[in-house]
């Protein structure tokens, strides 16, 4: 066999990887099951519902190594393979173990020139790992995002999929690093359109607990 | 000239300022789904009538490529009672600098809800999927909260206000891929297949999800069927430019004092956006370019926007696209170049690999541009990269290849500058050799 084939330049996965999850807490319980049911009755073939059943072993196990996937995979009834193909095209799909807070940076187009990256190093710095590590007491992930889909609010980030945290400064960073290791999770803010400043006097939904305006950070603090 | 006329006291009508206009008893109250009733329960409205309505509104699709949408809606094929359709409605909002969709779908769900089920009549569909991106979690959560609403109501679902028009909304929650918001991905997406765009044609009217004809429409656009319903298609036409009509969400961000997503007619002067509506520059700065609608659509130079405005005609002779109005505005602060090369890294991120000038082009645009911002590039390395993008653009199965492409051919054009400034130097001995070969 060629040099190459027997010692690849890339490190290539294990395929067979030891399990993380022993036969015993490999399961569904029904009403996940029913729920995988309520999904696959909803599109033209099972096949439609495999993401959402991804995303429902996520919230339960975490992250999705083989195993995790193969269980998606029999639930619906498709095979593991195509489980497998879509659970590794989706960034959102974690196929390894992260902290427990994963910490989305956003640094792309508007979120850079308003000081993204200012606010990525901070964590860094702050944490002590780079993007892409875990801290050493598994508490947190911290990763560089794309686009988010708030731009208006940039710098910003999203927590484990989950909440996002707009208009980010040192001092908001501070804070949430904080809660979060309390175990609080910030609620979901609504971000007030300048038009409903303007015209309702603030934001307009009556049953969120949290709000923040769109703004920009002064030009000093931002770094390009 | 402006094309968006008595734009200081505009009326809103996509995200009209009612409080919690997102509640479906609010959103009733205030004409909500009065079109939907009209259009199902009334002899005054037929499929092709509502699509006639929505062609003589002159609406044209806001996901990016502006194409109009009744024309699209008409060319799905005759009715085949065995053979079924469907309706996507395009909420993957991943375009970088656009944010408009979220916050139409946090505050008028019902108005997206209501605009899907008028698509789905006009083209005799009986189910609908509402596409969101993964990271749109929360907002999932409160769609599918009001959908449950609007399904005890019976204005989703079975036999909707007692017709014998059935039309169910399915939420699908992407999972993080910029590329599912491109409408073959996104209908491999649903299949749950990996989301790899697919060769067009057969286009998704022949053959679309599941191979059955399909309809695909952004969330924005299909929001606007319901205002073209209920006050018709000439009140719309008549808003804005009069070749790009209507009310659009305009997604500012960057360097202004007030960013944010504001709504006014199509045809809004730019200046009169970043100097009124946005309010100004911060901190007092010079404008230096902007983007005018998410991070494919080509830069404009700040000499480049005198007079012009947010519609299709105006920009393309600016020599720019509308895209998604999701507008970026930079100061004169900003390093072009390092800006560049994180939009080039994004579409390397992104690309899903299926065609060689796409994914590995992608990788060399970031390569080149990320060299030459270290300061460690030539100045040929700037015509390698233009043609780069000539052999990227118009080869490859999606528009991907070429939104990757032209950020970096338009920015070298229009900053050809600041990219030499930030070449190697040729050393002097090597020059003076160079002279005396
Ligand atoms: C790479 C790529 C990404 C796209 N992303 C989006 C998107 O996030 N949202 C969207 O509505 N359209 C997106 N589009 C455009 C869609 O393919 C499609 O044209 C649009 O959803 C049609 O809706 P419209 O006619 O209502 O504009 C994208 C296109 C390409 C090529
Ligand atoms: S152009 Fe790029 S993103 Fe589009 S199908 Fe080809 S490789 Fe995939
Ligand atoms: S650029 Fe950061 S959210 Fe869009």
């Amino acid at each position: 066999m060629a040099d190459f084939i027997k010692h690849p330049v890339v490190e290539l996965p294990d395929r067979k990887p030891e399990p993380v999850f022993g036969p015993d807490e490999l399961v569904f319980s029904e009403d996940e099951k029913a729920q995988v049911k309520t999904w696959i009755s909803r599109y033209p073939t099972a096949d439609g519902a495999i993401m959402r059943g991804l995303w429902l072993a996520q919230e339960k196990f975490g992250f999705l190594p083989p195993e995790v996937i193969q269980l998606v995979a029999d639930e619906i009834g498709i095979p593991y393979a195509n489980a497998y193909g879509v659970a590794t095209f989706y960034t959102q799909y974690f196929k390894e173990k992260k902290g427990t807070y994963v910490l989305d940076v956003c640094t792309c187009f508007s979120c850079q020139l308003c000081g993204g990256f200012d606010m990525l190093h901070y964590l860094e710095e702050k944490l002590g790992v780079h993007k892409g590590e875990t801290t050493p007491d598994g508490d947190f992930t911290i990763q560089e995002a794309e686009c988010l889909g708030a731009c208006g609010s940039a710098p910003m980030l999203q927590i484990t999929n989950g909440p996002f945290v707009h208009n980010l400064t040192e001092e908001k960073i501070d804070a949430l690093v904080d809660a979060l290791r309390e175990g609080q999770m910030p609620a979901f803010t609504s971000v007030t359109l300048p038009q409903d400043e303007d015209e309702l006097g603030g934001n307009r939904r009556t049953d969120v607990s949290a709000t923040d305006t769109y703004s920009v950070r002064p030009v000093s603090e931002t770094v390009r | 000239m402006s094309k968006a006329g008595d734009w200081r006291n505009y009326q809103r009508v996509l995200l009209p300022p009612v409080k919690d206009l997102h509640k479906l008893e609010v959103y009733e109250a205030n004409e909500g789904y009065a079109a939907l009733r009209d259009v199902v329960t009334t002899d005054k409205w037929d499929p092709t009538s509502v699509t006639n309505e929505v062609k003589k509104s002159g609406l044209k699709g806001r996901g990016g490529a502006g194409f109009p949408t009744g024309l699209k809606w008409s060319f799905m094929p005759p009715v085949d009672p065995d053979i079924p359709r469907f309706l996507c409605c395009n909420g993957d909002e991943s375009e970088p600098g656009t944010f408009k969709d979220r916050q139409l779908m946090e505050y008028n769900p019902h108005l997206v809800f209501e605009g899907m089920l008028i698509a789905a009549y006009a083209m005799s569909i009986k189910t609908t999927f509402l596409y969101i991106r993964g990271e749109f979690a929360d907002w999932i959560t409160l769609m599918e909260k009001e959908l449950e609403k609007a399904y005890e109501k019976g204005f989703v679902g079975k036999n909707i206000m007692g017709s014998d028009f059935s039309c169910d909304i399915v939420i699908h929650k992407g999972a993080g891929a910029y590329i599912c918001g491109e409408e073959s991905s996104l209908m491999n997406s649903l299949e749950g297949k990996r989301a790899y765009p697919r060769i067009k044609p057969p286009f998704p009217a022949q053959k679309g999800v599941w191979g059955y004809p399909t309809t695909i429409n952004n969330v924005e656009t299909l929001a606007c069927a319901p205002l073209i319903i209920r006050k018709g298609g000439e009140w719309f036409s008549g808003i804005g430019s009069e070749k790009h009509p209507g009310p659009v969400l305009y997604g500012i961000s960057g360097h202004v004092n007030r960013p944010g997503v504001y709504e006014f007619p199509t045809g809004m002067l730019i200046t009169d956006l970043i100097e009124e509506v946005a309010g100004g520059m911060r901190g007092g700065k010079q404008l230096k370019a902007l983007i005018p609608g998410g991070s494919s659509t080509p830069i404009l130079r700040a000499d480049m926007i005198e007079g012009v405005t947010m519609d299709a005609d105006s920009l393309r002779e600016a020599g720019s696209m509308m895209g998604t109005s999701g507008m970026l505005i930079m100061d004169e602060d900003t390093d072009i170049v390092s800006w560049l090369r994180r939009i080039t890294h994004f579409y390397h991120h992104e690309s899903c690999g299926q065609c060689t000038p796409c994914r590995e082009g992608t990788g060399w645009l970031e390569n080149i541009v990320t060299r030459l911002d270290e300061g460690e590039g030539n100045l040929r390395d700037l015509d390698l990269l233009i043609d780069l993008c000539s052999q990227m653009e118009g080869r490859t199965v999606c528009a991907l290849a070429d939104a990757a492409a032209w950020p970096v051919r338009y920015t070298i054009d229009r900053f050809r500058s600041e990219f030499e400034g930030k070449c190697k130097k040729p050393s002097p001995v090597a020059s003076a050799e160079l002279a005396t070969a």
